[in-house]
């Protein structure tokens, strides 16, 4: 209950233990996992020291492989070795051509979802619990390091991610048994393991070239406040289509032809050895061995050339965030590098006389994302009670609903700043309708065929009435993940439907249920103590603030028929902690609450008051 | 679930005197400073009760925001909160004269896609528009403080004319700078 504890600047909470939480970078190419200790970040490696974590994930008949032990597969067994995922997060079937290399396997659709699953030796499987397979392992790693279960967990997501893509990272996360404590966004991630947020105040772009997507962020900071004033990109575009681009050189030069699957796992294989090397060098070998093996040479200039395109794609992408932004190139501070891509020689030249500037490359620009994620993680976990750093995002893609003619009515422009709610009002457009159909998308585009359909639903039973009479009241709510959720009711005749939203391409409450109950190793009684131990801490947790707002200013904002109400249900359940069963103390919890609602919303209005009582007198004097 | 009782009117919110022609910086201050204390971040280790709350309380802060921040936006609040009707399906102008000038606006605006100096006649299209939304802002203003609320809202429906025009001229912009 701690909007009952709102403390005042420079003064905490009670002391608490040091948690256990950490960052998760869960890319397209590779996911790292990092965490702060002894208030460094730092990107915790695996037994063999390595700190990268290829996202490929092997399904066998028997068991699961993740990381390098899968890639390893990547070439003998591809049919059951699944790599860049991401691609594939929140997506549908007919999203299938824009998935890459995991356009290789064989999809099946099944379920009440129509998600698409990638079938394997080991079964099917979606995109989702493919991730939790990469979060599982991360997870694992990270609590074996640090020697305890962690409190929660902070995941990268690319600003530009929509609605169906955060909730598909949310649902991985779910599955994975992680206690999402909150979706960053990679950029915003960034420019914090950047330390930015202790320089001066200033406009800092993020340019962030990853395996399989591109984002570019303008974030402005002040005191310590970073806010995202727009974020563009490309969420199929990254390092990927470098080499698929290098990999169509290669065939043309070698005259390969009926490519199958594992001759063109090795191409690009090839491709990538070869990109990574004209980092450093001028030229690069190619070498694709098998038994139609060819090798030969690519310079520096002809591997530009190819590529040039690709980064004219991602600048134009800047000018329009700039614009968005509504700032010139010659406002930015700090232009800030992200993602193994930005290692290529073309893109730090062409991004540096793009900003005119000399763009930050010092920390790795693989990990950069997860040690800004971690401290996020390690400030969320309540671990400095002293930071003020806090990190506002917007919507990255306007949120809409459709309207006669498949046209998309927006309801929340992007680049607003979340979490939002906001609602529009609707009626009907025949005469005796009962009822509403109503279909929310996400785009910029106007016709609804042109936006990502996010969920359809119906309001039904309302009482008829003619055309144009019946005033429905659709309402959407951005938490601070960039989910959404929407409601829907006929104001008139009071007729409400609570309707939770799902993405289309996300799983249902149900699968999900269906898919922790199948991956669940424990006894049932396990999960019942658990659930028990939880409510006491709960409850503990409500007692220790009830105790003390009361002690604050029970007296000055409750009357004492109000304040003996709230006692009497604290009492109850102060006294039924040690006996009472995980249900019961859910309710008596419940109760408590619900008991002191009233007072907590005048203590929060209390505190707004306070807050703006620093404001000079004629800033609010009605003139 | 009932959600704090907040009876005050979005510039109480902020601290900020009623007014058209609002300190922005000093909008953005207050905003910040609310989201300080009431942004979901703060509340991660709470009960669902309090994160609730806290959802509500961040989201109608930038709620709030978001209408003071857009001057149209503004203009209609203002209004709003002085008592004025707002027909929300009257969303056009008799003033043909006005219509006219928008129809011209426009024909300009595609005209200007294939010719030779699109970028500079871009330009000169914007500085005209900036101008007329000057106007238009003053007119507002003038007409709302002489409490004329209808034809204020006149003058706001015209100012949503122009930025609607300035939104696709900047679109114009982006694709010609494309090419």
């Amino acid at each position: 209950m701690a909007l009952l504890q709102i403390s005042e600047p420079g003064e905490s909470n009670a002391p608490h233990q040091h948690r256990l939480a950490v960052g998760i970078d869960l890319g397209t190419t590779n996911s790292l996992v990092a965490t702060v200790r002894s208030g460094e970040a730092l990107c915790l490696p695996d037994e063999q020291g390595r700190k990268l974590l290829p996202s490929v994930v092997h399904f066998g008949e028997t068991e699961v492989l993740v990381g390098y032990e899968a890639q390893a597969r990547q070439t003998s067994d591809p049919l059951n070795t699944v790599a860049s995922v991401k691609r594939m997060m929140g997506r549908g079937q007919r999203d299938l051509k824009h998935f890459g290399d995991i356009a290789l396997h064989h999809f099946v659709t099944s379920g009440d979802s129509g998600v698409p699953r990638i079938r394997t030796g080991g079964g099917d499987f979606s995109a989702v619990e493919i991730s939790s397979e990469i979060l599982k392992a991360l997870a694992h790693r990270a609590a074996d390091s640090l020697g305890g279960d962690l409190a929660g967990v902070v995941i990268t997501v690319p600003a530009y991610f929509d609605d169906a893509q955060r909730q598909a990272t949310r649902d991985a996360a779910t599955l994975a048994g992680l206690n999402l404590f909150r979706l960053l966004s990679e950029p915003t991630a960034a420019a914090v393991a950047y330390g930015l947020d202790q320089d001066n105040d200033g406009l800092i772009a993020v340019y962030d070239l990853g395996g399989g997507t591109f984002d570019i962020s303008i974030l402005h900071l002040n005191k310590g406040v970073f806010e995202v004033l727009a974020t563009g990109g490309d969420s199929s575009l990254g390092g990927d289509d470098m080499d698929h681009l290098l990999g169509d050189w290669i065939i043309r030069q070698a005259g390969f032809t009926d490519i199958d699957a594992g001759q063109a796992r090795r191409i690009l294989l090839a491709a990538r050895a070869a990109k990574e090397a004209l980092t450093k060098q001028e030229s690069a070998e190619i070498r694709v061995e098998h038994e139609s093996a060819w090798s030969g040479t690519i310079g520096r200039q002809e591997f530009d050339d190819l590529i040039q395109p690709l980064v004219r794609k991602t600048l134009s992408a800047c000018r329009r965030a700039l614009r968005d932004a509504g700032i010139g190139k010659a406002d930015i501070g700090e232009v800030v590098m992200v993602g193994g891509s930005t290692r290529v020689p073309l893109v730090q030249s062409m991004v540096g006389d793009f900003f005119e500037r000399k763009p930050m490359c010092d920390l790795d620009p693989d990990q950069v994302v997860a040690l800004g994620a971690a401290i996020q993680a390690d400030i969320l976990a309540g671990n400095k009670p002293d930071s003020e750093m806090l990190l506002l995002d917007v919507l990255p893609l306007s949120l809409g609903i459709e309207t006669m003619g498949g046209l998309s009515e927006k309801i929340i422009d992007r680049n607003t700043s979340i979490p939002v709610a906001r609602a529009q009002e609707f009626t009907t457009f025949k005469d005796g309708q009962t009822a509403m159909s109503i279909h929310v998308v996400q785009g910029e585009r106007e016709l609804v065929s042109d936006c990502r359909s996010l969920a359809k639903f119906e309001l039904r039973g309302f009482p008829p009435m003619v055309a144009g009479a019946a005033r429905i009241r659709v309402t959407y709510q951005v938490d601070a993940d960039g989910l959404l959720s929407v409601s829907a009711q006929e104001t008139i005749s009071g007729v409400a439907a609570d309707i939770v939203v799902k993405p289309s391409y996300g799983l249902t409450d149900s699968e999900i249920e269906s898919m922790l109950r199948a991956s669940m190793d424990h006894a049932r009684e396990d999960i019942e103590i658990r659930m028990l131990k939880e409510q006491q801490v709960e409850a503990d947790r409500v007692l220790a603030a009830i105790d003390a707002a009361v002690a604050r200013d029970g007296a000055s904002l409750l009357s004492e028929a109000e304040l003996t109400l709230i006692m009497r249900r604290r009492d109850e359940l102060a006294s039924a902690i040690e006996s009472a069963t995980a249900d019961e103390l859910k309710r008596l919890i419940k109760a408590v609450e619900d008991a002191s609602e009233t007072y907590v919303a005048r203590r929060m209005n209390a505190s707004v008051n306070k807050v703006l009582a620093g404001k000079k007198i004629d800033e609010v004097d009605v003139r | 679930m009932q959600s704090p009782d907040f009876s005050q009117n979005y510039f109480e919110l902020f601290g900020l005197r009623p007014v058209f022609d609002l300190d922005l910086a000093g909008l953005h201050d207050a905003q910040r400073r609310l989201q300080a204390s009431y942004h979901p971040d703060r509340f991660v280790g709470s009960t669902d009760q309090d994160k609730r709350l806290s959802v509500q309380m961040a989201s109608h802060v930038n709620q709030a925001y978001e209408t003071l921040r857009d001057p149209v936006k503004r203009s209609r609040y203002l209004l709003e909160i002085n008592g004025a009707r707002l027909p929300d399906d009257s969303e056009t102008t008799s003033d043909t004269a006005f219509l006219m000038e928008q129809i011209e606006l426009r024909e300009e605006l595609e005209s200007c896609r294939h010719a030779e100096d699109a970028l500079d006649r871009c330009d000169r299209i914007e500085t005209r528009l900036t101008q007329r939304a000057d106007e238009l802002a003053g007119e507002f203003v003038d007409r709302f403080e002489a409490k004329a609320f209808e034809d204020a809202l006149e003058s706001s429906r015209k100012m949503q004319f122009i930025q609607r025009i300035q939104q696709h001229l900047s679109e114009l912009q982006y694709e010609l700078e494309e090419c």
